[in-house]
Formats: C-alpha cells, sequence, structure tokens
C-alpha cells in the first residue's frame, strides 16, 4: 500500500476520465444535426434531386443509419485502436493529420517549456531573495504583465513592432525551413516568448511566495550559520522545498496555456501546428478532425492533470499514502 | 442556580412567540431584490405583450432605448450584485472601514477599482444614452487625435489634411474602423457586452458552485463522492476545445458563449465551498447551533456561506477576467457572435489594416488589457483584506 498503489489508482481513475469524455463527445456529436448530411440535402435540392433522398443516402454513405448502441461500439473501439477517421478538408487520416501538426506545434513547445521550468523557479527566488526591493517590485509587475495581457493581442503587437516595423523577423511563418536552423529559431522567437511570458507570471508567483516562507526558515538559519555558500543554500535548502508546490502550478499553467492559449498564438503567427489544425477543421466542418483533435486534446488534459497530481505526491516525502 | 429564578421556567416559555420571531421574517435585502425582480418583471411582461414588435421599448416615454432579453438577465444579475453586495457594505459601516482600511494600503488594487468602475459605469449607463455608431464608409481609417494616416488610406479627411497627412479629430477622438465606425463608442458597447459576460456567467458559476459544494459536504458519504468525481472529470476537459466544439455545433450566439462560460468554470468554487463547509461543521459554535435546532438551510445560508465568502469573493476575481479573456479569444478566432460589438470582434476586425491603421486594434486591446490587469490587483487586495489569515501563511 504505498506508491505503486496510489499511482495505479490514479492512472485507472484517469483511464476512466477519458472514456467518459470520449463518450461524452460522442453523444454531443451524434445529438447534434451533422453539417455534411444537410449540406447533401440541400446541394440535392438545388439540383432539382430529392433532399430526403439525398439526406438518406449522405447517412447511409457515414454509417449513420445503424442503431446507436453499435455505432457508440464502433466509436469507441475506432478511437481506442486509433482509427480515427478520414480528414476531408485535407485529405489524409486523422492521426496523420494530427502528428503533421504536432511537428510543427513541438518546435516552439519544447523551447516554452524547457524555459518555463528553468525560468520562472529563479525569477521567483530571485524577488524573493530581494524582497520588497524595486527588483522585487519590477520581478512582480513583469509577472501580472504577462499574466494579464491577452497572449493574442501580445502576439500581434510584438508582430507589428518586430515584423512590420523593425522588420527583423518574418511576418509569415515558413514551413520549409530546417527544425535546427537559424531561421527557424528567429522565426519561433516571438512565439516562445509570447508563451512564455504568459506561463511564467503565476509561476513566478508561486515560487516566490512558497520561497519567501523559507528564507527565515530555522534550518536555513542553521545552514548560514554553519558558514554554506548563498548560492547552495538557495539551490539545495530553499529551492527544493520551493518546487514541491511549485510543481504542481508549473503543470498546470503549462496545460491551461497548451490546451488554451497556444491555438490563438498559432493562429495569430500562422504556424501550422495542432491549435491552428483544430481551428481550421471547425471552419472547415470537418467532422472527424474536429473530434480527432478534440480527443487528442482531451489525453493531453488528462496525461497533464495525473502528472500534476503524481509529480506532487513524488516530490513530497511526507505525504502518506495511506489516507488517499 | 439563582440566574433560573430570574428566568421563566422552560415550560412556561411562550413557544409560539420564540416561532414568529424566528428570523423568517425577510431581510431588507430580500425585500429589496423581491421588489426590484418584480418591477423588472413587470416590464419584461409589458414589453412582450404590450409594445409592438418592431418598437422600442420605453417608446412609449420617448426613449429609444429597446431592451433586448440578455439586458433582463443582466439587469436581474445588478440586482442581486446590488443588494447582497453592495447593500451589505453599507449595513455594516464598521467592517466596512476596516476592509477599506485594508486595501487602501494596496495603491495599484485602488487605481484598478477606480478603473473597473468607471468601465461599470461607462459600459452600463453609456449604451442607454449614446446611440450605436453607425458605418460610414467615406469616414474609414481616421487616425487617433494624437496620431496621421498616409491620405491614400482615407477617402474623406475629417481633421485637418497637412503635408500629404490626414490628423485625428476629437470628432473621433480613437479614430474609425474600416467601416467608417467610432472606435471610442464601440468600446464603449463592448464594455456593456464584457460586463454582461463578467457578470451574468458569474452569478452563474456561483448558483452552480456553491449549491454543488454545500450539498457535497453536508450529504457526505456517496453523494460526497460522485459530486467531487463529477468535479474532477468537468476539469479535465480542455474548456476552449470543448467551446470550439459546442459553438461549431450549435452557432455561437452571446448567449450559448455567456452559459457555457458559466456552466464550465465553478469546480475551482465547488472545492472552496466544500472544504469550508467542511471545516466550519467541526467547530463548537456549529455544535451548539445544531443542537439548538437550527435547520440545514439555516446553517448553510447564515453559517457556511458568508465564511466562504472572501474565498467566493477572491475566485470571482479571477474568474471575471477569465471569461473575458475567453470571450475576446472566441470572437478573435471569429465564432463569437458577430452581431454584437465586442472588444474581441474590433481586435478581430482590424487585424487585416494593423499595418497602417494600428489603432483598431491597440485602442480595445489595451482596454481588455488594463481590465484584466485590474482585476488580478483588485484580487490579490481582496485576498489580503478579506482573509489576513492567508496573509501570514504566505509571508
Amino acid at each position: 500500500m504505498g506508491l505503486e498503489w496510489y499511482i495505479t489508482r490514479r492512472v485507472a481513475w484517469a483511464v476512466i476520465v477519458t472514456f467518459i469524455i470520449v463518450t461524452l463527445t460522442w453523444a454531443l456529436l451524434t445529438a447534434a444535426p451533422n453539417p455534411q448530411v444537410s449540406q447533401a440535402a440541400t446541394q440535392a435540392a438545388l439540383q432539382g434531386g430529392d433532399p430526403a433522398e439525398a439526406r438518406e443516402r449522405a447517412r447511409e454513405l457515414r454509417g449513420l443509419d445503424a442503431p446507436l448502441h453499435e455505432r457508440y461500439i464502433d466509436y469507441v473501439t475506432g478511437v481506442y485502436t486509433l482509427e480515427w477517421g478520414w480528414s476531408e478538408s485535407r485529405n489524409q487520416p486523422v492521426t496523420e493529420a494530427l502528428l503533421e501538426s504536432l511537428y510543427y506545434t513541438a518546435q516552439y513547445s519544447v523551447p516554452w517549456t524547457i524555459l518555463t521550468i528553468l525560468l520562472g523557479p529563479l525569477v521567483g527566488i530571485y524577488s524573493a531573495a530581494n524582497q520588497y526591493s524595486w527588483k522585487d517590485h519590477v520581478a512582480t509587475g513583469f509577472a501580472f504583465f504577462g499574466y494579464a495581457i491577452p497572449n493574442f493581442f501580445f502576439g500581434i503587437i510584438l508582430l507589428l513592432v518586430f515584423g512590420v516595423y523593425l522588420d527583423v523577423v518574418p511576418i509569415v511563418y515558413n514551413t520549409d525551413v530546417a527544425v535546427f536552423s537559424l531561421e527557424n529559431a528567429i522565426q519561433l522567437v516571438l512565439p516562445v516568448f509570447v508563451l512564455v511570458t504568459g506561463s511564467i507570471g503565476g509561476t513566478m508567483r508561486v515560487s516566490r511566495n512558497e520561497s519567501a516562507e523559507y528564507i527565515n526558515a530555522d534550518f536555513v538559519k542553521t545552514a548560514t550559520a554553519k558558514g554554506v555558500s548563498p548560492l547552495r543554500i538557495y539551490a539545495r535548502h530553499i529551492l527544493r522545498p520551493t518546487m514541491v508546490p511549485l510543481s504542481t502550478t508549473i503543470v498546470a499553467q503549462l496545460l491551461y496555456l497548451f490546451v488554451g492559449s497556444s491555438l490563438l498564438v498559432e493562429v495569430v503567427f500562422g504556424i501550422p501546428g495542432l491549435g491552428q489544425t483544430t481551428f481550421q477543421a471547425v471552419i472547415a466542418q470537418d467532422t472527424s478532425l474536429v473530434l480527432g483533435s478534440t480527443l487528442f486534446f482531451t489525453f493531453i488534459a488528462t496525461v497533464g492533470n495525473l502528472l500534476q497530481d503524481v509529480v506532487y505526491t513524488v516530490l513530497d516525502p511526507r505525504i502518506s499514502f495511506d489516507e488517499r | 442556580m439563582a440566574t433560573d429564578k430570574s428566568n421563566p421556567n422552560f415550560d412556561q416559555v411562550d413557544w409560539d412567540d420564540i416561532a414568529s420571531n424566528s428570523g423568517r421574517e425577510l431581510s431588507t435585502n430580500a425585500i429589496g431584490t423581491l421588489i426590484s425582480t418584480g418591477v423588472l418583471v413587470a416590464i419584461l411582461l409589458y414589453d412582450y405583450f404590450i409594445v409592438p414588435a418592431n418598437s422600442a421599448t420605453f417608446e412609449a416615454v420617448g426613449w429609444g432605448y429597446d431592451v433586448i432579453p440578455l439586458d433582463y438577465m443582466f439587469a436581474f444579475t445588478l440586482i442581486l450584485f446590488g443588494f447582497y453586495a453592495v447593500l451589505p457594505l453599507y449595513q455594516n459601516p464598521r467592517m466596512t472601514r476596516y476592509y477599506w482600511k485594508e486595501f487602501r494600503k494596496n495603491r495599484p488594487a485602488v487605481v484598478s477599482l477606480i478603473w473597473l468602475i468607471a468601465i461599470f459605469l461607462l459600459g452600463v449607463l453609456g449604451p442607454l444614452f449614446i446611440s450605436p455608431t453607425e458605418s460610414e464608409l467615406f469616414r474609414k481609417y481616421q487616425p487617433p487625435i494624437w496620431m496621421t494616416i498616409d491620405q491614400n488610406y482615407v477617402i474623406e479627411c475629417v481633421g485637418t489634411l497637412a503635408g500629404g497627412a490626414c490628423a485625428g479629430t476629437w470628432q473621433h477622438p480613437l479614430g474609425t474602423t474600416q467601416g467608417g465606425k467610432d472606435i471610442l463608442t464601440m468600446i464603449i458597447y463592448g464594455m456593456q457586452i464584457s460586463m454582461k459576460v463578467g457578470f451574468i456567467s458569474t452569478l452563474i458559476a456561483v448558483v452552480i458552485g456553491t449549491a454543488f459544494g454545500t450539498v457535497s459536504a453536508y450529504a457526505g458519504g456517496m453523494v460526497d463522492e460522485v459530486l467531487m468525481r463529477y468535479v474532477d472529470i468537468q476539469q479535465s476537459i480542455p474548456t476552449l476545445i470543448l467551446y470550439l466544439l459546442i459553438i461549431y455545433i450549435f452557432g455561437g450566439g452571446l448567449w450559448l458563449l455567456i452559459l457555457l462560460l458559466g456552466i464550465f468554470s465553478w469546480e475551482g468554487m465547488a472545492r472552496y465551498v466544500r472544504s469550508k463547509a467542511l471545516s466550519v461543521t467541526e467547530e463548537e459554535y456549529m455544535k451548539a447551533t445544531k443542537i439548538s435546532g437550527a435547520s440545514s438551510y439555516r446553517i448553510i445560508r447564515h453559517h457556511v456561506i458568508p465564511n466562504s465568502a472572501s474565498s467566493i469573493i477572491t475566485d470571482i476575481t479571477l474568474l471575471i477576467p477569465a471569461f473575458l479573456l475567453a470571450e475576446a479569444q472566441l470572437s478573435f478566432l471569429g465564432l463569437g457572435d458577430s452581431s454584437v460589438p465586442s472588444w474581441g470582434q474590433l481586435i478581430s476586425a482590424g487585424r487585416s489594416d494593423l499595418s497602417f491603421a494600428p489603432w483598431i486594434v491597440l485602442a480595445p486591446g489595451l482596454v481588455l488589457f488594463l481590465t484584466i490587469l485590474a482585476f488580478n490587483f483588485l484580487g490579490d487586495a481582496l485576498l489580503d483584506a478579506l482573509n489576513p489569515e492567508a496573509e501570514t501563511e504566505s509571508e
């Protein structure tokens, strides 16, 4: 009855949650009128055919005339065997379309995540070490700024200043450049910067408040008294206990922005990533692709929440698992 | 046992007298709410049954403002806000002075409060008296007063034309859009949309959240487990994608958006209220209240909810900016209600003209940014003022 048991139960719960959300998505899409079917009917009516007949044919073609439970079972097996259907707007399997987009999303997500994990705690502890000085106020101001400015709006402004007026970054995202090239780095600077300012604010605030708690703690005074260097005190004695609550915040912040604002940032900067794909699928009324990307984001969100809980319990040795 | 002598004996107590004084009579707040809501319903009925379909609601008194269904909901929310948030501050002057003393220490928060009150008043009252801006194609791309624009872009320059550049005028202090609409007026109308989104969604979230939290804490056992697991599930749903999906299926009206925002954002509140309710139940005075026969409703209404008010209010200051942001994001993507002039719609409309007419994007974007910032400062200060324990904990 220890950590393993807790994690097992937590993972099992995550599987149940995804299953429930998958079912809800299916119910939602089944209850709604299918745009492609009504489109077929409209087209038939325009060409002088029988709209009712065309509707029936379109339903038959997509297997919509089968009984509900059969369609549900088909759908669930499809979801879990990764057969997510055919994307009509992109003319390729949904999984392939999603993987292709993931390639572009990863290019800015990886530096963004690394920078947030590195910079957030650092700036927070620096702020706590210089509490109530002008440095602290500048850092706090920056945190609030990053937290409050709408990411998409910030992206537009940066693009205007650096892309249009100063002309140092390209305005149109170029998909042809190699991943590890200077051109790619330059065109990804702005989106990464926008997302880092967005995610660093909350992280910084939490790390500042948490580490401020430990700066005057007895064990830090002991360490100072026995002559431990300040750097080592911050790295070993203050950062470690701070990381426990902070890890939850970091995962939550990254997750929140990943499933939310990154979509807008991709649209603003024209990056053909997951968010952009989802958005285009909605515009093109491509049901399979909309469903596929929804599922993908749901999986990410569930895994993120799982990670959040597990990291917290793994990092804090004081937590007893028997009560959970 | 000398004191017992002065009191009537237990069998002599007039229970009817006590029962009639047990606090069943309505408080000033409830009476005020009922009367105002009654007036509102009367206007609603008058609007539906007496006023002809195509004429403005108050045409009889010569006022051209047509009330739309959302306005009634907004007015109802404002009534509740007035009688249960503002009036109590007046009724308890001592606590109000104390809160204000604590709140005043945080200068950015005071500035934020002034900004938010200004937005609130302008947003609620502005559209009642300023007529909506009309599209005037000849007046497109007029710059704000302190800026100029190359005359190639404008058809007719309202201000002075000097050296091939058109300067802004006081007629359009913040310039005009590509349709020739006045941006300042649009922003003021946008304030009302933002206030509606913020207030109504928050009301929905607070009602569902507190109901879930208290029921969960009170019922306990299986009910608690099921409700809290449901909260877990809802927290795992990626909301923006869900909004996209639902708006894709049902089309994006402002009503639907407000409902969605309210329905999918109360999880945090339910958790706060539940944990607060659980901790309050442990207190000694609570046992005393229970022993003296208070009903569950009374306990929840008079002890649990007032005790969790500070966390509810702090949570609200985080929820409202999130709602405003979500509305702006969806409008920017073109999935919002394009018939309402919200800030997000304006940002999205000006994006294509960014290189030569940046004010169309900048003006609403900055207002949105400052409003979100103000809510954050306000929440920070309220947390300190309402909950002194939290401050000592964090230091």
